[in-house]
């Protein structure tokens, strides 16, 4: 399983550098107050998308099932949600392509890293869980306000989870050296 | 926003009642009251729906109505709004009524209730109002989620400037939640313990995406926003116009105005609503619109343009007659028929616009951008024009362009069409000048003529025809033919008379010719060149009017003097003439220009008449003489600069600048203090003739020094400031010093050279190395006093058998002796050292037994012994140590002059062979001579032997 490891790890050290310009990004295009310096709102969260902190003994204690299977559930709606939010923008923002481009690659990126995680569960002999709609039918009756705000939590957990999926796979690197 | 209209519901098939049951109604009030009142919520608009209907009513009765309608606030008591709608009720009937709220519906309850009244001519006297409906309520806020803060209202979309009504609603009493709109502090006022108002007046435009307003909960950190999208004030449509280009559409335009500058949400919409026919058409484009007309001819038309968008409606009107709004399309198939030199008939073709009209045709025919010809004709279907009075051989461009005939409105575009009227002869002669030269007898006639201009060519221009008339011989003719678009021809003629005619051609005709006179003699009488004064316009040349027999004058100059082609110009003036300006874009500054003016005579023959020359303007001398210094005496020299090209400046020049420069503070007689443009200080001569070229510097001081630099002026300035020649004045007396001392320096020299060349015999004369005892005085000294037996002795009746030798060391002066043995058992038998040039401590050793009275005689020991007999014999004393120990000291005689201790003496025998001893060390160390030391021969030996050079050996210690 070394190889898709070192695959995975790659991306998502490559994802991690455009982690925090996606945020930028973000938030400058939305008005106060997100383009205000310093913003920052962490009890905005989405029930639909998993929160990436966990406590250092329990991720430390999962096992390969369980820490593939957490990211792999992340990712999958991340990749969802992007795609949510990207379609928000397109109507809020029309006229920003930079934002939509940066949306677009890091659902793409997103997706990516789904796969390499799929390759090293089935290297390790696990179960791929399904691919499920983490978004449901809440999508669509949002305010605008709210799809801001909803943008911002996933562009936000997308960095959060990006960081915590270095650490899990290099500690699955270190795990199985090739 | 909200919806007020009345909905009928579906009529039923009803048998009619009889009237009688109309009229009990009229006798009695009936109980018409509103009921099923039901209230519901447009959360998007905030606008409260009612509907009830009106029971009791008879079948098709219609009614008159007022219903009172109030709304109350957080509680039944508040009421905020009270209004009465007056509509006509009909059987079976829901009635809508609409209201909406500025306080967003979710800030607070509200309460709804009604009654009504009759308001109908059928119902008499007196009206009153009914019963109240009961309060129905209206609570949005039941239907909120769990979140704990909510702000309203969501999305709304207003006018820019317009007043908002913004709340937010807890679901806690902790008041510590702040609101903000883009970052700025909201204030408001508390509605109930968990809602708050703030209004918000004259809302800004902020940007394309909206407005952000929110609110943030300290406790938890909670933020609920909600987004303003401010439009802009939707603007009434501007220049509303309609037309018609063939009666049958009709095409209204109009400008949108300025764009509501939101992104997203309001698309504007335009309808044409034309009010005669009741006709409506919506319009897909946001700036034009397209009518068909009816075929019914309806004349007159009312036309209501309305643009609305979810803010705003505006209207626009526009009424006209159809015929008065006829914009006819171009006209085509423009064609020139029957194109003559002066004349074209133009005929065009319009589009019809419907039957029998007439249209109103403007043509127009331009020459080189100018309209020249404007005419109007009326046209029914095919136009024509007859263009008269034109050019030949031009090119025109004509255009035309019709509007309706009956009624003006708007001209078509233009049609345009060029054409080119025909050739004709050339009208003017060509202007012809000429330039004779004799060569070898010949007569070289050139010839050079302008091309005519556009109006005189009539045509283009194919060969110009010359033809040579002979004067003086029998008439002959000679025909030459010259293709354009040559503008000169050279002929070489036997002789000069001869009469020239040069006719221009094009393929309709000749020109009238141009004659021209070439005479024998051309008249080249010496005139007198005068100076003219040029602009920048050109040159104003005047000449002294000629009292008759002058048919014209011809003003001839090169306009490039300086190259051999000159490029000839020439200006032919009419007999009344005596001034003219020359003037042309090529005079170039600084260039000398050379005007000769001609008169030509009635026989047409021309004769120079003044020559003029001058400067289209003058500019600096370009450059400085290279002068040449002569004369140079201690108080004067002389410049000339004969080779200055005075004529090729460019300018006259007038005269010219010595600039001199010397350690003098004042400045000689004749010149004047001067600073030059690098600021150093001079004197300056002026020299104001420009013929002069040679100038004497006077008074100045011998041997000084001086720097001169000569510069020509013009009326403009100097010419460029150069290097200054540098000249020192002679000494007054150097002659006089230099004609003594240089013989003396030359005889001292030769002497010197005599001296060098006999040295050798001044040597043997004057100071000989041996000198002859014959010779000496001391003999004649001794044989006058004493003995007269005394007779010197010949060195051949000697028998030598013994030396002495005197040693003197010194031993000190050099270190290379060092190395010698200290005392060693050489025998130094040298000459005196040079310090003792004279009878110094010399030693003589001499066999006494040979000659006493040599002895006697001391005829040695003061005998400079010469230096360059020292190495000779060096070397002939040399021997081995133990030879000279053998020798005993009894053959010594120690003389008094030499120091005791200084000196070894031994006796080498002169037998003894000069090989023998360490003679090794003879050349690498030769012994400084240090002391005198002569050796005389004992015995008589041949001089060739004795002698110092026989032996070459010594030498080398020499070197």
């Amino acid at each position: 399983p070394a190889e898709p490891i070192s695959q995975a790890y790659s991306l998502a050290l490559y994802m991690q550098k455009n982690t925090s310009t996606l945020l930028q990004t973000y938030l400058q295009y939305q008005g106060s107050p997100f383009s205000d310096p310093g913003f920052s709102a962490p009890e905005l969260q989405l029930s639909s998308l998993p929160p990436a902190t966990v406590s250092f003994k329990t991720w430390h204690a999962l096992d390969d099932g369980e820490r593939l299977g957490h990211a792999q559930g992340a990712f999958l709606a991340l990749t969802q949600h992007l795609q949510l939010v990207g379609d928000d923008q397109r109507d809020l923002n029309p006229g920003s392509p930079i934002l939509l481009a940066q949306l677009g690659a890091a659902r793409l990126r997103a997706q990516g890293l789904l796969g390499n995680m799929a390759a090293i569960m089935t290297a390790l002999g696990l179960p791929i869980p399904p691919e499920e709609d983490t978004l449901g039918v809440v999508a669509f009756g949002a305010s605008a306000f709210e799809r801001k705000c909803r943008g911002y939590v996933v562009t936000r957990e997308y960095g959060h989870w990006t960081d915590r999926a270095v650490r899990d796979l290099s500690l699955l690197k270190a795990k199985y050296p090739g | 926003i909200c919806d007020y209209s009345v909905v009928p519901l579906s009529s039923f098939a009803v048998c009619i009642k009889c009237l009688g049951f109309d009229l009990s109604v009229f006798s009695e009030p009936l109980p018409l009251a509103p009921e099923s009142l039901e209230v519901s919520v447009n959360s998007t608009h905030q606008c409260l729906h009612l509907q009830w209907s009106v029971h009791n009513l008879t079948y098709h009765q219609e009614l008159k109505m007022v219903f009172q309608i109030e709304i109350s606030r957080i509680k039944t008591s508040n009421v905020i709004w009270v209004e009465n709608y007056s509509t006509t009720v009909k059987w079976n009937q829901v009635l809508r009524w609409s209201w909406e709220s500025k306080l967003p519906l979710e800030c607070a309850k509200h309460f709804v209730r009604m009654r009504s009244v009759v308001d109908d001519a059928q119902i008499p006297e007196p009206k009153f109002w009914g019963d109240w409906t009961s309060w129905e309520e209206v609570d949005v806020r039941r239907s909120l989620g769990p979140d704990p803060l909510f702000v309203f209202p969501k999305d709304k979309l207003v006018e820019e400037g317009s007043n908002v009504t913004v709340c937010y609603v807890s679901r806690s009493h902790q008041n510590n939640i702040s609101c903000y709109l883009e970052g700025i502090l909201m204030h408001g006022e508390q509605l109930d313990p968990n809602v708050r108002v703030f209004h918000v007046n004259n809302v800004p435009f902020i940007r394309e995406t909206g407005t952000n307003i929110y609110c943030k909960m300290h406790q938890g950190d909670v933020i609920k926003g909600i987004i303003l999208f401010v439009s802009k004030v939707f603007e009434e449509p501007k220049d509303f116009s309609c037309e018609t280009r063939d009666l049958k559409t009709l095409n209204c335009t109009w400008d949108p105005g300025n764009d509501t500058g939101l992104l997203t949400q309001l698309t504007p919409s335009y309808t044409l609503l034309e009010s005669f026919s009741g006709k409506k058409a919506i319009c897909t484009h946001k700036t034009w619109c397209n009518w068909q007309v009816a075929p019914d001819s309806q004349e007159m038309y009312n036309f209501t343009l309305t643009a609305g968008n979810d803010l705003r409606k505006r209207s626009v009107h526009l009424l006209f007659n159809l015929t008065h709004r006829v914009h006819p399309l171009a006209p085509f198939n423009v064609v020139f028929k029957n194109v003559s030199t002066t004349n074209a008939t133009m005929a065009w073709r319009i589009h019809s616009v419907g039957n029998y009209s007439t249209l109103l045709c403007q043509v127009e025919v331009c020459g080189e951008g100018k309209v020249i010809q404007k005419q109007n004709v009326s046209v029914k279907v095919n136009g024509e024009h007859l263009v008269k009075n034109l050019e030949p051989y031009t090119e025109y461009a004509a255009q035309v362009r019709c509007a309706y005939a009956s009624h003006f409105w708007r001209w078509s575009e233009w049609t345009r069409h060029n054409f080119t009227t025909a050739e004709a002869a050339p009208s003017e002669a060509p202007d012809v000048w000429r330039n004779v030269k004799s060569m070898q007898g010949h007569c070289v006639v050139t010839l050079f003529w302008k091309p005519l201009s556009k109006l005189q060519a009539n045509g283009k221009i194919l060969f110009y025809n010359v033809v040579l008339e002979h004067l003086d011989g029998p008439s002959t003719l000679k025909l030459l033919s010259i293709p354009a678009p040559a503008n000169g021809t050279e002929l070489i003629l036997d002789q000069c008379s001869y009469e020239i005619h040069v006719t221009a051609n094009n393929s309709v005709g000749s020109s009238p010719a141009s004659v021209i006179m070439v005479s024998r003699d051309p008249g080249s009488k010496d005139v007198g060149e005068e100076r003219v004064k040029g602009t920048k316009r050109g040159f104003a040349l005047s000449w002294k009017p000629q009292p008759r027999g002058v048919t014209g004058y011809v003003v001839e100059w090169c306009q490039c003097p300086g190259d051999p082609l000159c490029d000839l110009r020439w200006k032919s003036l009419g007999p009344n003439a005596t001034s003219t300006l020359v003037s042309s874009d090529a005079f170039t500054p600084g260039v000398r220009y050379n005007f000769r003016i001609y008169a030509i005579s009635t026989e047409r023959i021309p004769y120079l008449l003044e020559r003029k020359t001058g400067y289209s303007q003058e500019l600096a001398p370009s450059d400085n003489p290279q002068v040449l210094t002569s004369n140079l005496t201690a108080s004067s020299f002389t410049l000339s600069w004969k080779d200055y090209p005075a004529e090729s400046q460019p300018g006259f020049v007038q005269g010219y600048s010595l600039y001199l420069k010397s350690k003098a503070p004042q400045c000689l007689p004749g010149s004047e203090k001067a600073v030059l443009p690098d600021n150093s200080v001079c004197c300056k001569y002026k020299i104001d003739n420009p013929k002069q070229k040679t100038f004497v510097v006077e008074n100045l001081q011998p041997a000084s020094f001086y720097e001169f630099f000569l510069t020509p002026y013009t009326s403009v300035g100097e010419g460029p400031l150069g290097a200054f020649t540098k000249v020192t004045t002679p000494d007054e007396y150097s002659h006089i010093l230099i004609r003594i001392l240089l013989p003396m320096i030359f005889s001292i020299l030769l002497i010197m050279i005599l001296c060098y060349l006999k040295s050798q015999w001044m040597k043997e004369k004057c100071y000989p190395d041996i000198p002859d005892p014959y010779k000496s005085s001391v003999l004649s000294l001794i044989k006058s006093k004493e003995n007269p037996r005394l007779t010197i002795m010949n060195v051949k009746d000697c028998v030598p058998d013994a030396i002495e030798v005197v040693n003197k060391q010194e031993g000190t002066r050099k270190s290379l002796t060092d190395t010698e043995p200290a005392k060693h058992s050489y025998l130094y038998v040298l000459p005196t050292e040079k310090r003792y040039p004279g009878p110094g401590p010399c030693i003589c050793f001499e066999n006494f037994t040979y000659n006493q009275a040599a002895l006697d005689s001391a005829a040695c020991g003061h005998v400079p012994a010469p230096s360059e007999a020292q190495p000779n014999q060096l070397g002939l004393v040399t021997s081995s140590e133990h030879v000279l120990k053998a020798l005993g000291k009894n053959y010594v005689n120690s003389l008094g002059e030499i120091p005791a201790g200084e000196t070894n003496l031994n006796y080498v025998s002169q037998l003894a062979s000069p090989l023998c001893g360490d003679q090794s060390s003879l050349p690498t160390n030769p012994p400084e001579p240090v002391l005198c030391s002569e050796y005389k021969m004992q015995m008589a030996i041949p001089v060739g032997l004795a002698s110092p050079p026989s032996i070459p050996l010594l030498e080398e210690g020499e070197h």
